[in-house]
């Protein structure tokens, strides 16, 4: 048991919406809690959070993993937590004081976080068996057992750290960027784009490469054993909502048959089992599924314009 | 250019296309046709079967327009299976579960295709009576009540195969670009699912019910 807060252990069961997994469908439980009131979100400090008695001890189980290449094992942690906190702070309060439920003081949790507000894609993980980026994930959505592993099919660096560069391969593969160098017709006006297209375009720029995607793809291919960055299989869903994203943009509508020809390779579009988790898990709630097939329609009249001409 | 030079999307596209044109429509017109099983032993054998028997360049159709669309769709099939990973289980989505029994039901259509074929098709090339009788050669066999269990599971699998399917192809070539239009599609396919499924369900029990010679 964590020595911090464990002083006065007392049952609570308030303000606890919900004791399960978000609910299946996708809803974004963490957009309606994120009304939560000031004296909740100033967590990780236990003197002050919890005036009304919303703390609780919660059982951690957290599939560790030393090294790239060492076997996975399972560790179990109580942390007295309160229902303002999401699992990141859980894990920060976890790595000043990483004693296991049986009493024993091991190394650290390792995890990533950066922003805190689900903008930097670092902290995706399996939450009781979901992906989703744990920063955003509040405790008031879990229960009292809470199980951690590292995100599915990416390679493990250690413990709930994996390397994400694959994500980064696959946006390379796909051409995911304007290109701004080179000659442009400067007598033209600057490339307009109408309010409607702008909004529907700016769903897919909220794209954070959180991965969480990609681990609930069943086309997405496994490569949690990989020590190299992979550059093949299915490029992923958020890959390809990119393309659609840069294919509508005026400058990035250059290029727009190259990058069509690069998802029409191996490991493109057509790889899509057409499975649609992508859409239910995107903590964004990226219209990956559209992206999907309005890049449908694309590719056919390119493959059209290949075979045909024009 | 991707499209020409590397086949892999035009064989992904190909795939889909023979799967909707011309094995689900032959298909489809399949189910229609055993659907008449219910007028009895003489309009089955001669309006049907004969009927379609008599046709010139019968083998071409039957070898070219399905016999070889179909084994090119189930084999690069199982090359498709074997690129997934589905987790029906943990993500209980319906759309996820679709794809699942996409699969589960390829892999059953081939083997039920095989049996199916092997027990009229060539066993009545092999045996001039059965291709006589074909109505009675099916009646005695759907009489088993094995038999008839596994034709109605193989029927069904069809079915859902080819409605899920055109529902995915939608996506495929993008006739359907965006998710609400998928979901509106998605329950036309649903209907025309279970249409060809009673259409189906209805000819095998015809087998049983109608009389031996004569019109009903
Ligand atoms: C009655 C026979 C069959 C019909 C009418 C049929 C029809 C279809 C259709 C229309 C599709 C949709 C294609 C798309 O999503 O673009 C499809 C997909 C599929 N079929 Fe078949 N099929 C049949 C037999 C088989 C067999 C025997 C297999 C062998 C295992 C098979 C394996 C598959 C697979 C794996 C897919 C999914 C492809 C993907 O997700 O990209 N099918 N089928
Ligand atoms: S599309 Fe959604 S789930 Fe996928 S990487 Fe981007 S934000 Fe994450
Ligand atoms: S810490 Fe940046 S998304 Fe969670």
């Amino acid at each position: 048991m964590t020595s911090i807060t464990s002083a006065q252990d007392r049952p609570v069961a308030a303000l606890r919406t919900r004791g399960d997994n978000r609910a299946r469908g996708g809803a974004p439980n963490h957009l309606i809690s994120a009304g939560a009131t000031p004296s909740e979100t100033t967590a990780g400090t236990p003197q002050r959070n919890d005036p009304a008695g919303h703390a609780r001890t919660v059982t951690l189980r957290i599939r560790r993993q030393d090294h790239p290449r060492s076997l996975p094992y399972w560790e179990q942690f109580r942390v007295r937590v309160s229902s303002g906190e999401n699992v990141v702070s859980m894990l920060r309060k976890l790595r000043l004081d990483p004693v296991t439920s049986d009493g024993r003081r091991v190394g650290p949790v390792a995890f990533e976080h950066n922003c805190m507000e689900e903008v930097c894609g670092a902290c995706a993980m399996l939450i009781d068996g979901r992906p989703r980026p744990s920063c955003s994930t509040l405790l008031s959505e879990l229960g009292d057992l809470i199980q951690l592993e590292p995100l599915p099919k990416f390679p493990v660096v250690r413990d709930l750290m994996v390397d994400r560069a694959r994500l980064f391969e696959n946006l390379k593969r796909v051409r995911a960027w304007v290109r701004l160098d080179g000659a442009y017709d400067t007598h033209e006006r600057a490339p307009r784009m109408s309010q409607k297209q702008w909004a529907a375009d700016y769903l897919f720029s909220r794209c954070i490469n959180c991965g969480v995607c990609a681990a609930a793809c069943p086309q997405f291919p496994d490569g949690a054993g990989a020590l190299e960055p992979q550059a093949d299989g299915f490029v992923g869903p958020a890959a390809l909502a990119q393309v659609r994203l840069l294919n509508a943009h005026p400058l990035g509508g250059y290029d727009k048959p190259d990058r069509l020809h690069a998802i029409m390779a191996e490991g493109g579009l057509s790889d899509c089992g057409n499975a649609q988790n992508c859409v239910r898990v995107c903590p964004k709630q990226i219209p990956l599924t559209s992206a999907i097939g309005e890049l449908g329609r694309q590719t056919t009249v390119q493959v059209v314009k290949d075979l045909f001409g024009g | 250019m991707s499209s020409i030079d590397n086949p892999h999307f035009v064989l992904r596209r190909l795939h889909s296309l023979l799967g909707v044109v011309p094995v689900g429509a032959f298909l489809a017109f399949h189910l229609w046709e055993n659907s008449q099983s219910r007028f009895g032993a003489e309009h089955f054998n001669t309006e049907v079967v004969d009927a379609l028997s008599g046709l010139n360049y019968l083998p071409f159709i039957e070898i070219g327009l399905i016999a070889l669309p179909l084994a090119f769709h189930a084999f690069y099939g199982l090359a498709i299976i074997g690129s997934g990973r589905p987790e029906p289980l943990r993500y209980g989505y319906t759309r996820n579960w679709l794809y699942w029994l996409q699969r589960v039901s390829g892999v059953g259509l081939l083997l039920f295709i095989l049996m199916h074929v092997a027990m009229t098709r060539i066993a009545g090339l092999m045996d001039p009576a059965i291709h006589a009788d074909l109505f009675g050669h099916m009646r005695a066999a759907l009489s088993n009540p094995w038999v008839f269990g596994v034709y109605l599971v193989g029927l069904w699998l069809a079915v859902l195969h080819l409605s899920n399917g055109l529902a995915t192809a939608a996506i495929s070539w993008g006739l359907t670009a965006s998710a609400a239009a998928q979901r509106r599609f998605g329950w036309v396919c649903l209907g025309l699912g279970l249409l060809l499924g009673v259409i189906g369900t209805h000819g095998l029990i015809g087998y049983l019910i109608a009389p031996t010679t004569g019109i009903a």
